[in-house]
């Protein structure tokens, strides 16, 4: 077999969360009764006219400028006809060949090296409604809710060459929407979707293999999914001498596979042109500097300044900084700058992140706050706790709240660091434990596990093992 | 002499003078419904009930001395592809026969909020395309003037009302001449604003970057009162203009004396009949009389016209009525088997012919291969077409031509032949492809007594010289003699 | 020029009948022909700055509509949904 070589170029389609939907003032919402969030205008009826939300432009040209793009500060809306029951107006209202945003391009770290893709554009766009089915009922039901809900579509050069590089760029992708505050990212409510173009050429070529385009991928595990048997397929293919088609397939995760969606004499034709029903789309020159000024620090930069003032790993950087929550505590924490970064992230991506998977609930929402993790890290880093007794303290944080100092001493969890309190301790052990003395003394090692073991015991715990320690090998050393 | 011969603008001084009542007003014109309506089939829909709880409601306000609209009572029909709610609103289209709107079209809260009585929907071409009010699913609608005769369109029934007396005012709307041309048919006054002056919200999309609502009446006047009120930036509009619109029917006054008419040469060719040339040029000559000034001009890409307009209006109209599918609103086929059989059907059905003529066209042109060797070209005539108005207007205040070629045809003499039909729009698309203002006015009776239209054409919203234009040939003529005698 | 008449109808969603089809053709083609005489005249497609729109304000509007006057002129409605013939197999 021949070696090739993957290549995957990406449409992310996001929603935003805007107040209103795109072309009317209907409420921007999901998971509400079907049908009620919607007016004669997202409905498509006779006569009804869209109006542009400035958000969404807003909202957009913030993503623009994240990617690295330039911004067509004139451009249109153009109609993309097509016949579906989710599409009331039987066409969709989109960017054709003037997009709000184009050329830029995205860095991100994979399997330790930095990547980059091209960013060919942006535009924005009104989503579909959804079709509902049900086993028992001979027809499909449409519940229009989703009808203009502005979306941006986000359109990856086919840069991409590994299915681990196209989930990386997801995530990168996805990490940005948030900082940058103009989606909700909930993947299980379809706030984010992609469709997948994937080719496969030999290794070496410079000519590309013919793509097949898959939709209704729903998540960055089924993109890489998909992305694997597609590559798998085509190669398969060209092996037996056959030739790819350019198609469209739909991938069906359950399944592991995609289909064909079209046969190739029902090719779609959108017939896209100028929306009428709108103007020119002219941003101010002034907004656009002002929305680029208003970005906040965006997932890379915060890597390269983890790594570099805090010392971070490459890996431990990447997994804060990629999610705000997780990154937005880190940051707070060393801004009161009481115990040392490494330690704290260690808490987030240990404890932490462990908690938050467990309850999936947001940081925000837990009883954790920066001052109350500096806190906690503090009392171990000083060694008034144990590191196993501060889990104890997190875990009633967590759980019901209070002060880490309060914790502590209503549970008894401060460690006694005294040294002549631990060396009285020490004298009755040894006491009563000749036998392992003579026995270390004998070149028994393990004997001196066994009495620092039974010096804790004696403490019930409560002794800095560290200091037990220091002080039964001094006395074994007599 | 009955209530329903009279104009707006004198009626609105009886109803404030108290010389009759919004209520008697309504009736007269119901009545006069009653008499005609058999014969001239103006109407889809009369909503006798709702007209006379308004008229009962003005009489109300009257009486309490409340300051109201001067077109408060005022009797008016509205073109049947203008959203009423509560109002059934077909499209003359077996497609929406059913069909009753959740939401008034922006014209129409105006018209409420001023307290006109609406009388009720008048019919049209299928989905305002046609020129002669045959493509209407509905029934035909018949020239007042000779009830043989078309009354033109697609606003035909709105004309045909104005000349019947069925209603004192009327809304068409206009994407290549449906306002002028069966006004000109007809031998009312008709006009088509600026585009981007009256909202489209609520209007059903033929053409949007064409389609404008306007008013037809018995005077000018009668026009620049009902223009006033429709006109105004509407947010729910975002192609129309937020800009000072004045009080056209307050500012109106003669404005003969150094007005500079540009003759286009283009629209005086062999296509246009001989009577229509004369009148047209008499009408200008009495301009001329008191002071005008006459200069041929030239407007080269005119012949271009018919073909642009029929590209782009297609094109959009393809679009604009792939809505109409039997999911939301309107009819379904009965039976079917799948959901692109149910699609097909319901619109095969659901549609006319002429409809479905354009439809295709517009899907042809737009589909893949076709785009830049149609659309796009005839994008580029259309701008050509703008700036020769605009170059022309540097040189004359308002344009004068023929609104029609010729008077009004037999019904079913074109509608075996669509090209034919096409070609009755020769002289008033150019306003739509431009996006400018025009009216259409009565200038005289052909040979067979039928009347001929001349039309007025003005720069981007400077309605208020066309409409000054009118006023002065309408004092010259001595007022227009509106209603038909045939009837 | 030839019109693919079947194909130009299938996009447009419309069926025509065969006793019909060769009258739409016939017209069809007669219509392009008009319509083809457009000369190609200079000029750009370029967005003109002076024909911009103002933008609406993000603020959502609640309760503006019943559920019911919505779907009031719907062919067929269950549960609140619009019904349709089925679009999965």
């Amino acid at each position: 077999m021949k070696d090739y070589e993957i290549v995957v170029g990406l449409e992310v389609h996001a929603e935003l969360n805007t107040d209103s939907k795109i072309f009317c003032d209907c409420k921007n919402a999901f998971g509400l009764e079907v049908n009620t969030q919607v007016c004669p205008i997202c409905m498509g009826m006779p006569g009804t006219l869209p109006t542009l939300n400035e958000k969404v432009v807003e909202y957009a040209i913030k993503m623009g400028h994240a990617l690295n793009c330039t911004i067509n500060t004139l451009c249109r809306q153009d109609r993309k006809n097509y016949f579906y029951p989710d599409l009331p107006k039987a066409y969709q209202i989109s960017q054709a060949d003037i997009p709000l945003c184009e050329n830029g391009s995205l860095e991100f770290m994979v399997d330790g090296k930095m990547k980059t893709v091209g960013i060919t554009r942006i535009h924005i766009e009104e989503d579909a409604g959804k079709l509902l089915h049900d086993e028992s009922f001979a027809g499909s039901l449409v519940d229009l809710n989703r009808c203009g809900v502005p979306l941006i579509e986000i359109v990856s050069e086919p840069d991409i060459r590994s299915s681990s590089e196209a989930k990386a760029y997801l995530e990168t992708i996805k990490s940005i929407l948030q900082y940058i505050g103009i989606s909700d990212c909930k993947m299980q409510e379809g706030s984010i979707r992609c469709d997948v173009n994937v080719s496969v050429m030999e290794k070496g070529s410079s000519k590309f293999g013919t793509r097949s385009e898959m939709k209704n991928v729903n998540s960055f595990s089924a993109a890489v999914r998909g992305i694997e048997y597609e590559a798998k397929r085509q190669i398969e293919l060209l092996e037996k001498g056959e030739k790819v088609v350019q198609e469209t397939r739909r991938w069906d995760d359950s399944k592991g596979m995609s289909f064909p969606m079209r046969s190739k004499e029902d090719a779609q034709d959108y017939r896209y042109f100028p929306e009428p029903d709108l103007l020119t789309i002219s941003v101010d020159e002034k907004m656009v500097k002002e929305l680029k000024e208003s970005l906040p620090e965006l997932p890379n930069a915060k890597i390269k300044r983890y790594v570099n003032d805090f010392g971070l790993s490459q890996i431990d950087a990447t997994l804060i900084a990629e999610d705000m929550e997780k990154s937005l505590l880190f940051d707070k924490c060393n801004l009161l700058n009481i115990c040392k970064p490494k330690n704290i992230s260690n808490w987030i991506l240990s404890d932490i992140s462990k908690y938050i998977n467990e309850t999936g609930k947001l940081i925000s929402e837990t009883n954790l706050t920066s001052e109350k993790l500096c806190a906690l890290v503090e009392k171990i880093e000083k060694g008034v706790i144990s590191n196993s007794a501060g889990k104890t303290v997190f875990d009633e944080i967590m759980k019901n709240g209070g002060e880490v100092e309060n914790i502590i001493e209503s549970k008894g969890l401060a460690q006694n660091s005294d040294t002549d309190f631990i060396e009285n301790l020490v004298k009755e052990v040894f006491e009563n434990n000749e036998k392992s003395i003579n026995d270390y003394k004998n070149g028994k090692t393990n004997a001196l596990g066994y009495l620092v073991g039974q010096c804790m015991k004696a403490s019930k715990g409560k002794a800095n093992p560290g200091i037990v320690k220091d002080i039964v090998t001094k006395m074994l050393e007599k | 002499m009955r209530l329903y011969e009279k104009t707006a603008s004198e009626l609105s001084e009886m109803l404030k003078n108290k010389e009759c009542s919004a209520v008697e007003l309504c009736n007269d014109v119901l009545a006069r419904i009653n008499e005609t309506e058999n014969t001239i089939g103006a109407y889809v829909t009369v909503a006798e009930d709702s007209a006379k709880e308004n008229a009962q409601k003005i009489d109300k306000l009257i009486a309490s001395g409340e300051s109201l609209h001067p077109l408060a009572g005022i009797p008016i029909g509205i073109k049947d592809n203008i959203s009423t709610k509560g109002i059934r609103t077909t499209c003359s289209s077996k497609m929406l026969e059913n069909y009753v709107p959740p939401f008034d079209a922006a014209v129409i809260n105006k018209i409420n909020d001023a307290g006109m009585t609406v009388l009720g929907k008048m019919n049209m071409d299928e989905f305002a395309m046609g020129s002669s009010t045959e493509t209407s699913y509905m029934h035909l609608t018949r020239n007042p003037h000779n009830t043989e005769c078309v009354p033109g369109g697609s606003s035909g029934g709105s004309a045909a009302a104005i000349a019947s007396g069925e209603a004192i005012l009327t809304l068409g709307s206009d994407t290549g001449g449906s306002i002028r041309q069966p006004a000109a048919l007809c031998g009312v006054v008709g006009m088509k604003p600026t585009y981007g002056s009256v909202s489209r919200y609520g209007l059903v999309a033929f053409a949007s970057s064409l389609d404008q609502i306007g008013p037809l009446g018995k005077s000018v006047k009668d026009v620049a009162m009902l223009q006033s009120l429709i006109c105004g930036h509407d947010r729910y509009d975002a192609t129309s203009k937020n800009i000072e619109y004045p009080d056209y029917a307050a500012a109106l006054k003669e404005n003969a004396k150094g007005l500079k008419i540009g003759i286009p040469k283009e629209y005086f060719g062999e296509g246009i009949d001989s009577q229509v040339k004369e009148s047209v040029m008499n009408a200008v000559k009495e301009l001329e009389s008191q002071g005008a000034v006459i200069k041929e001009i030239s407007l080269p890409s005119t012949e271009y016209a018919i073909n642009t307009y029929y590209i782009i209006a297609s094109a959009e109209a393809s679009s604009n009525l792939a809505r109409f599918d039997g999911v939301k609103y309107g009819y379904r086929t009965a039976e079917y088997d799948g959901l692109v059989d149910m699609y097909e059907k319901t619109r095969s059905e659901g549609f006319g012919d002429e409809v479905k003529r354009r439809i295709m066209l517009g899907t042809f042109v737009l589909s893949s291969g076709y785009f830049d060797a149609y659309y796009k070209k005839a994008k580029r005539v259309q701008n050509k077409i703008s700036q020769e108005f605009s170059e022309a207007f540097k040189e004359c205040d308002i344009i004068a031509t023929p609104t029609v070629p010729a008077s009004a045809f037999k019904i079913g003499e074109n509608i075996g032949d669509p090209i034919k039909m096409y070609y009755n729009d020769v002289c008033t698309v150019t306003v739509n492809i431009a996006g400018l203002p025009a009216i259409s006015l009565p200038c005289g009776k052909d040979s067979l007594g039928m009347p001929m239209g001349l039309q007025l054409i003005g720069d981007k919203f400077n309605e208020q010289a066309i409409l000054n234009t009118a006023y002065t040939y309408e004092k010259i003529c001595g007022g227009f003699d509106v209603l038909s005698k045939a009837l | 020029m030839k019109i693919d008449i079947k194909h130009v109808a299938k996009l447009s969603r419309l069926r025509i009948e065969d006793d019909k089809l060769e009258k739409f053709e016939k017209d069809m083609e007669s219509i392009v022909n008009m319509v083809d005489k457009l000369p190609d005249v200079e000029g750009t497609l370029d967005l003109n700055p002076k024909d911009t729109m103002t933008l609406r304000e993000d603020k959502a509007v609640t309760d503006k509509f019943k559920r019911e006057e919505l779907l009031k002129n719907a062919p067929e409605v269950q549960a609140g949904c619009l019904v349709v013939p089925k679009t999965v197999e």
